[in-house]
């Protein structure tokens, strides 16, 4: 027996075993870095899916829809959602543009989600308004969301010709406390949901 | 003539306690009103800067290794309060507004504390984790490689040896 052809076979044994002793350093560093910084911001309907989102609603009456954020900021991110509402003649905010709406926001929800992990938050709302069919108008009351109020006797929604419904776009802003600059800013995300207030 | 006259005093004598009394009102309830809306105010802007400095606490626990998701569950609740505290400030409901933010901030009693244990911790889990994956996976690496040398030289000189016997 000659122990010469037995070299490759020995080396390639000894590589083998080195590398698997090397395989816990290695797994260290060989991960390539995240090279996309983003917040995923979604809606999604009563069933948890994206479908049967409410649009006919009536006074009084509770609908519910599940808002999700999910960072992959590289960082715990430090969220706030401007909850909204306008008629079809205020202005919106602007996915073209990255803009968000100049209205006033009714609520701040904050939202804090640590890196590569979701958020979510089950939202239940009911609209207390009143029906002027003479005027073709329908006058806000009030809107209950989560239990916190907003007295909304400011809002008017006049009727839709086209369609002769009674349209308001209940909307969430994703802004988000920057962790470079130390500013909160608009983070050029929103969902919103067009609703019709029926008799 | 003499009794509208009369009449006129009668009213003045009634005007000048009542405006004066109206005065004291306003003069006397009026910091009472300030007074709740600046401590309302004061409440805000501290529970608002208690969670700023949590949030930083909560960010150095992540940077560390640390999961940081029962911390993230208290910053929420205390995130929520302060929206709640801020929206019925707005509404002008300041004792709402000062209770709530009140209890924004005492939800992060002792937060920063528990987010530094968080954080030392996982320093420590994650110089061990190095010591162990890296540093103890780099010498089995070496002793893989000199073991196998060492190896290859000794069966070449039994070899040699062995060889050399059987001439």
């Amino acid at each position: 027996m000659n122990l010469r052809e037995y070299r490759v076979f020995f080396l390639i044994v000894t590589a083998v075993l080195a590398l698997l002793a090397a395989s816990p350093a290695l797994s260290r560093l060989l991960i390539l870095p995240q090279t996309d910084f983003f917040t995923e911001f979604w809606m999604l309907g009563p069933n948890h899916k994206a479908e049967e989102y409410p649009f006919n609603i009536s006074r009084n009456h509770n609908y519910s829809v599940f808002l999700g954020i999910g960072n992959h900021l590289g960082y715990c991110g430090y969220y706030f959602i401007e909850v909204k509402f306008r008629n079809q003649t205020q202005p919106a905010a602007n996915s073209f543009n990255r803009t968000p709406s100049s209205l006033p926001s009714l609520f701040n929800i904050t939202a804090f989600v640590a890196n590569d992990e979701v958020w979510e938050l089950p939202l239940t709302f009911s609209f207390d308004y009143a029906r002027n069919e003479t005027l073709q108008q329908v006058k806000l009351r009030s809107i209950i969301l989560n239990d916190v109020s907003w007295d909304m006797k400011n809002y008017t929604i006049t009727k839709n010709s086209q369609n002769n419904d009674f349209l308001g776009n209940l909307f969430f802003e994703l802004w988000f406390n920057n962790q470079t600059t130390g500013v909160s800013q608009y983070h050029e995300r929103f969902v919103n949901l067009w609703l019709n207030l029926t008799g | 003539m003499l009794r509208e006259t009369r009449m006129s005093d009668h009213k003045r004598l009634y005007i000048i306690p009542v405006f004066l009394a109206l005065v004291l009102m306003i003069i006397g309830f009026s910091p009472v009103f300030a007074s709740a809306e600046t401590d309302a105010h004061l409440a805000i802007v501290v529970a608002q800067n208690k969670v700023g400095d949590c949030y930083q606490a909560a960010l150095a626990a992540e940077n560390s290794g640390a999961n940081i998701s029962s911390l993230l569950n208290t910053l929420n609740e205390a995130g929520m309060l302060l929206s709640k505290a801020n929206l019925a400030y707005n509404a002008g409901d300041f004792s709402s507004a000062y209770n709530l933010a009140s209890q924004s901030q005492e939800e992060l009693n002792g937060f920063v504390a528990g987010a530094n244990v968080l954080k030392d911790d996982a320093a420590q889990a994650r110089y061990l984790s190095f010591m162990l994956n890296v540093v103890g996976s780099i010498g089995g690496t070496a002793i893989v490689i000199v073991g196998g040398l060492v190896l290859w030289i000794l069966l070449n000189r039994r070899y040699e040896k062995n060889g050399s016997g059987a001439k």
